[in-house]
């Protein structure tokens, strides 16, 4: 096994930043706030792929520069959504989102 | 049999030719309305042109598919296999579907933005790498490229806040599912150095489950859950079903569904069918959660298309029942039967937009009494789309549930069918309404969606789907051996890797 720097205390910190990340979608109800605790998510993991990597080769690390372009897909998308809803009802909080009832 | 070499550049190219082609055609269109995207007849333009893409992508899939081409040696990112042509067929015959059901609609509720067509195109071609993904990173991918082309459809109709408000929950519980998903493959990699399938198959085989790959394993299962909306993940998919215009809702319902059931069992019966006892106690609680939330809850909807919604979860359930089986005949169930339910779900779908003009959300069983009288063909097919959903002799929808249960009841298991029939018994009780209101009730004083009519293009194909839903109902046999080939070949490509 290849030698490794600080891999347990890198994959501990990744899953303490995704647990904040996934409590934040969850307990907040701003839009945007909630966009930013999904872009959270997605840098935790960011972080497991490079601290793995250091076992298993360079796999890992072009994996987030995948991810990276994918979270700034999605960041485009995202923020012009936030941007329509916002026009529509000059806020971007969830709770004053009640047209569709579930 | 061809043997694809996917070492070699041209090798990858025939590998991936429906994609290819799709993906390029979409940007082709994407030029063409550069130029071209201001009045009514440059959006049918547009459809049609984005409608041959479709056709020239199913071309390039029935060449792979007839020459049976299979990799040499290991596929690598993409399978080469006839479970991925299935699936590849089931999305493609969707996103057909949608661009037909479009072309009238789009001009009717004046949504003329030109960018509709292009974004079909290319999340279905995000599905296409979804369905055939071999590897971790492609099955991401491929999500990602459907999803936020779907993220923007949804909220088309951007004016209209229900649309708004269905587009903002869908990215937000889509982009949060992918967090998990990302992180499910984050653990797999970390437990077994790789993240093609057959690979990781191979490594987990013959030897107990590290804790790192169960939760991954686990962490997936939640991300594509929420994908193919299965309780308890599905509390989106009603809110935005019903906001989203009917045209995308009928894609998201039939395309992205067939996509993530397809990924969801390369998943699991390639990479992990080491650890079956795992996850097949958790895929039958999804499935059970699904059939009876599912169909419980389209009981009381109101509106038509929210019960369409809650009956597409109940479906999600069924479709889980044939995934828990972890075999061939199960896999082949799964393609049988998103085809059975994507060509009527969509004829649904259509039907529904007939009511457009903005008041579809509100379309309930009062405004279809007495159909019959003033339309009757639009009764008839309407009544074959919800005897199929519902799974009645005669039609498509009875023989995908037959085989289901038959790939079950081979693996000697019968609690999962026993829930599935009396389910679907529950689901009679909000299909039949709207046929007995059609038939037997008297029409509204109101006329309130009298001069309302569909476009023959849409016409055509709602007609073209059901037909082929009374034909296969009552000849399934050559489309039965089809499937039975599909899944036999995917369970083969991960066999020399997976343990005894």
């Amino acid at each position: 096994m290849p030698a490794t720097s600080l891999l347990g205390p890198s994959l501990g910190l990744s899953a303490i930043l995704f647990s904040l990340g996934v409590a934040g979608v969850l307990l907040r109800r701003n839009a945007i706030v909630l966009f930013m605790c999904i872009e959270l998510m997605l840098n935790a993991v960011n972080l497991s792929f490079i601290a793995l990597a250091q076992l298993h080769g360079s796999g890992g690390q072009i994996i987030v520069l995948f991810v990276m372009t994918v979270a700034a897909a999605e960041a485009a998308v995202g923020l012009a959504i936030i941007l329509a809803i916002f026009r529509l009802k000059q806020s971007v909080d969830l709770k004053q989102l009640n047209l569709l009832q579930g | 049999m061809t043997q694809l070499d996917l070492g070699t550049p041209g090798g990858i190219m025939l590998a991936l030719l429906p994609e290819l082609l799709l993906t390029g055609w979409a940007l082709l269109v994407l030029l063409v309305v550069a130029w071209r995207h201001r009045t009514a007849e440059d959006s049918r333009l547009a459809g049609w042109l984005s409608f041959a893409g479709v056709a020239v992508s199913a071309a390039g899939l029935a060449a792979l598919w007839v020459n049976g081409a299979t990799p040499a040696g290991l596929a690598q990112m993409v399978a080469l296999d006839p479970f991925r042509y299935g699936a590849d067929a089931v999305a493609l015959i969707a996103a057909g579907g949608t661009i037909l059901l479009s072309l009238g609609y789009l001009e009717r509720e004046s949504l003329l933005a030109p960018e509709y067509y292009p974004l079909v195109l290319l999340s279905t071609a995000g599905m296409l790498f979804l369905a055939g993904a071999e590897d971790l990173i492609v099955l991401f991918l491929g999500l990602e490229v459907m999803s936020v082309g779907v993220y923007v459809l949804a909220g088309y109709d951007r004016n209209n806040p229900a649309s708004a408000e269905a587009a903002l929950k869908y990215f937000l519980i889509g982009a949060f599912a992918s967090g998990f998903l990302l992180y499910g493959i984050a653990l797999v990699y970390g437990a077994t150095g790789t993240t093609n399938l057959s690979l990781v198959g191979a490594q987990l085989a013959g030897r107990p489950l590290p804790l790192m790959a169960a939760l991954g394993l686990g962490l997936l299962l939640i991300g594509l859950g929420f994908k193919v909306a299965a309780v308890p993940f599905h509390m989106w998919a009603p809110d935005v079903y019903d906001g989203s215009p009917t045209p995308v809702t009928g894609f998201m319902a039939t395309g992205v569904k067939a996509a993530a059931f397809a990924a969801l069992v390369r998943v699991l019966l390639e990479a992990f069918p080491s650890a079956t006892s795992l996850w097949q106690p958790i895929v039958a609680g999804l499935a059970i959660a699904s059939m009876v939330v599912g169909n419980l809850a389209a009981l009381v909807q109101r509106s038509l298309k929210r019960m369409l919604a809650y009956s597409s979860i109940a479906h999600a359930g069924y479709l889980l029942t044939a995934v828990w089986a972890g075999t061939q005949a199960g896999a082949g169930a799964v393609l049988f039967y998103l085809l059975a339910y994507s060509l009527v779900t969509l004829a649904a779908f259509g039907f529904l937009s007939v009511f457009g003009r903005g008041g579809e959300r509100d379309v309930s069983l009062d405004d279809i009494a007495g159909l019959a009288r003033s339309r009757p063909w639009v009764a008839f097919g309407f009544s074959v789309c919800m005897f199929s959903l519902l799974g009645f002799p005669g039609t498509f929808g009875f023989m995908g549930k037959w085989y289901i249960i038959s790939a079950l009841a081979a693996e000697r298991q019968y609690i999962l069918p026993v829930i599935l029939v009396l389910t679907s018994v529950v689901s009679a009780g909000y299909y039949l309404p709207v046929v007995m209101a059609m038939y037997m009730r008297p029409a509204p004083d109101s006329e309130r969606y009298a001069g309302v009519r569909l476009a023959p293009a849409a016409l055509g194909a709602i007609a073209l789907a059901v037909a082929v839903v009374l034909l296969f109902g009552v000849w399934p046999g050559p489309l039965l051996d089809v499937a039975g080939q599909s899944a036999l070949t995917l369970t083969q490509t991960g066999l020399p890797f997976a343990g005894p």
